[in-house]
């Protein structure tokens, strides 16, 4: 539980600096990084299947698809961030979270939960027996993504 | 066969790129068009008669193995995919004109049709996951539609209304998650009868808030609308058309009542906060619909406007006032397509939005005129039209309720409402004809037909309005006024 | 619900603070990205820690799969979105698209 909260703390850590940094590249190593650790903190919870998916498309693929971006939008880069944010920030995200300690403590043992179910069959079945339903929905998904990005980067001919 | 209604347009928009390199025009337009007839012909008319019996649950098996794919199709769900099918087939006909100075017809379709697949796979799930996974596609396709024609502002609306939709779906994702957490499943029919012996009021509270927040967006109510009336102009008109007449409703109101009313049940408090929310809403939109010089962005507040209308019906919780709004939200589906496709016949032919600069176009769009006409005063409630009698019925139920401030308030505002839309007839189309627009045309064929087709439905369920809601509007209208039991009692799998 | 759920909350509800955050604070179009990326892992966390406290770990897992799917279609869109924004105006600056007023 040790380790598991430290690699929480490592990875929220990574988070924040993927907003705060200043160069885009740099934010977007940091969220690869905060990725990896979400996903062995996945796989210490006992989900390795989330935990693969976590590590292999956010750290990776997502990853690729911002690198991608920022290559393509290289000259696009000196956004100058406001000075008033950097520091609020910062404070403001430090108050929050001494906010959610308190709201989470106070809130021990005040949820009230049903006994939770047996699982019954491998995530296998879970997932190709079970939520059929979510597999017809993520092709959808991933058609709407891929005509979406086909429309974005359609040849403009004859566009007024 | 309900799993149609999601697959069969899934299936056409991955053939829609190969019939599209095959003929660029004729072949994406007939599938299109086809797919949206057949299923608007398989609701209408198989529909009743499948759920004669009551609620049909589908749970498919593939190959001999029993896979679950659990679907669920009662009068609500029926209703909705009526009014998908109905308006998303004019806006598609609308299409076929307008869309071919964009270019890329074959992928606007293929993104059309995963919308449409979306919003119809969203009103026939049976958990809290499938609705949210469906809302994400069909917003996934509306962002990219919004921004279909690639200009600055509708990048700029596109990119917004993803940022503000993002949270949306944050909120609503975290709800689920505690609902999973304290019921242990996420089934409509699990959840209801967890909730029940639960008993557990501030956390469902907290979750009911989150839920709010989240579907409050999508259905742009008041304080959550900022983004509407930067999107739904931007678009392409037969896009805003859908967001305005569909997408806010399917994945805004037919959500937020189906897992208040079905799955929460409509508590007192629950009830109030919707109502005050509506009326907000009705108000403030209205009022900022006035002073709108550009024709689609006072369209698009008028949409705010009106959603809070059928919110307002749906949240005082009696069959009547759910009725009411039900069909408020059918006619302003029919009503609001309208009046977008005819925005959008204006701004071909013109080449501008600008109230100030149009006038006189009746003399030259005689046809566009007239369905203009009538689907502003079908919104601003004339009668004998359509919106006049929903309306008439989302304030008989509040007086009935005994909220006669809320029916007076929602009077007031049907007065402003007709006041902006006439303001919007006169400037637009009546008038001295503007010099510059002496040589326009009036639209092309079938811009021309899907907006006649909408209007004569908006004179015909005027006129017809008892029989509509006999068969069509009461029995959803029981459905949700059943509250969790229509969900635990028979969709039990 | 055990207390190591409330412990998961609290670093989910941290995660999607902290991302909230940066969607106000930043003007830089990718690094809002970045911010809406943050929020997503705050939810899958959220998701699995209920799974986890509710021995559902494999339902949980599939949720949290099929969220990442949508989230790899989002951020292609996205992407799409902001590459053509640059090539309209140039600049990946929030403020520059401030032409509509909302």
């Amino acid at each position: 539980m040790v380790l598991q909260t430290a690699l929480l703390i490592g990875m929220v850590l990574f988070a924040v600096l993927a907003i705060l940094l200043k160069d885009v590249l740099r934010s977007a190593i940091a969220l690869a990084v905060a990725s990896l650790l979400l996903g062995i903190v996945f796989f210490r919870m006992g989900a390795p299947y989330a935990g693969v998916f976590e590590i292999s498309v956010v750290a990776g693929l997502i990853t690729v698809l911002f690198i991608l971006t920022i290559a393509l939008t290289r000259k696009g880069d000196e956004v100058r961030e406001s000075r008033l944010a950097n520091w609020v920030f910062p404070l403001a995200f430090v108050a929050f979270v001494i906010i959610d300690a308190l709201v989470m403590k106070g809130l021990i043992g005040k949820i009230p939960a049903l006994a939770g179910g047996t699982e019954t069959g491998t995530f296998g079945d879970i997932l190709w027996k079970g939520r059929t339903l979510d597999l017809v929905g993520q092709i959808a998904v991933i058609l709407a993504g891929v005509f979406a990005v086909l429309a974005l980067f359609r040849k403009r001919d004859n566009h007024d | 066969m309900i799993i149609l209604f999601v697959v069969l347009p899934l299936i056409v928009a991955g053939l829609l790129p190969l019939a599209g390199k095959l003929s660029r025009r004729v072949l994406p337009d007939l599938l299109a068009n086809a797919t949206l007839a057949g299923l608007l012909a398989y609701a209408a008319v198989a529909g009743r008669a499948l759920i004669a019996g009551g609620p049909v649950l589908q749970q498919s098996s593939w190959l001999g193995e029993a896979v679950n794919i659990r679907l669920a199709l009662d009068a609500f769900s029926l209703f909705m995919l009526v009014a998908i099918a109905l308006v998303g087939l004019a806006a598609s006909l609308f299409s076929i004109d307008y869309m071919e100075h964009y270019g890329a017809k074959a992928n606007y379709y293929a993104l059309y049709l995963v919308m449409i697949a979306g919003m119809n796979g969203l009103v026939l799930a049976t958990d809290l996951f499938g609705v949210y996974l469906f809302l994400e596609v069909a917003a996934i396709a509306s962002y990219a539609l919004v921004a279909y024609g690639l200009g600055h502002d509708e990048l700029e609306a596109a990119f917004k209304y993803l940022m503000l939709s993002v949270v949306a779906s944050a909120f609503l994702l975290g709800a689920i998650a505690v609902i999973f957490g304290m019921t242990g499943s996420l089934d409509f029919a699990a959840v209801a009868a967890g909730l029940k012996e639960l008993n557990a009021g501030a956390v469902v509270g907290i979750a009911s808030a989150f839920f709010l927040l989240g579907f409050g967006l999508k259905a742009a109510l008041v304080p959550f609308h900022a983004w509407l009336p930067d999107a739904h102009p931007s678009a392409p008109a037969p896009i805003s058309a859908i967001l305005s007449g569909l997408l806010i409703k399917v994945s805004g109101v037919y959500a937020l009542t189906r897992i208040f009313l079905n799955v929460f049940g409509l508590t007192p408090a629950l009830s109030t906060v919707l109502m005050w929310l509506a009326t907000v809403s009705v108000v403030v939109a209205a009022f900022l619909a006035l002073g709108q010089k550009d024709m689609k962005r006072m369209l698009a507040y008028s949409s705010i406007s009106q959603v809070g209308y059928v919110v307002l019906g749906i949240g005082i919780g009696t069959p009547l006032g759910i009725a009411g709004g039900l069909f408020h939200l059918f006619n302003h589906a029919l009503a609001k397509g309208l009046l977008f496709l005819t925005s959008g016949s204006v701004q071909q032919a013109t080449g501008t939005r600008d109230l100030d600069r149009m006038g006189g176009l009746a003399k030259r769009m005689p046809i566009t005129a007239t369905t203009n006409l009538i689907g502003s005063l079908s919104i601003a409630g004339v009668p004998p039209l359509n919106g006049f009698w929903s309306k008439l019925l989302i304030i008989v139920a509040l007086v009935q309720a005994g909220h006669p401030v809320f029916a007076i308030i929602a009077v007031l505002a049907s007065v402003l409402t007709l006041w902006y839309y006439l303001l919007l007839q006169r400037k637009a189309f009546f008038g001295k004809l503007n010099e510059a627009w002496s040589g326009v045309k009036e639209a092309p064929f079938w811009m021309t037909l899907a907006t006649v087709l909408l209007a004569l439905l908006c004179v015909g369920i005027g006129i017809l309005f008892s029989s509509t809601v006999s068969t069509w509007i009461r029995p959803a209208a029981d459905v949700l006024a059943d509250g969790v039991h229509a969900v635990t009692g028979s969709w039990g799998f | 619900m055990t207390n190591t759920w409330y412990l998961y909350l609290f670093f989910a509800v941290a995660l999607v603070v902290a991302g909230l955050l940066g969607l106000l604070g930043r003007r830089n179009l990718i690094k809002l990205l970045i911010a809406i990326e943050v929020i997503g892992k705050g939810i899958t966390l959220l998701l699995l820690a209920t799974g986890y406290a509710k021995a559902s770990l494999l339902t949980a897992q599939a949720l949290v799969i099929t969220y990442i799917v949508i989230e790899v279609s989002l951020v292609a869109t996205a992407m799409a979105l902001i590459i053509n924004i640059y090539r309209e105006s140039k600049s990946l600056d929030i403020r520059s698209l401030a032409k509509l007023k909302g």
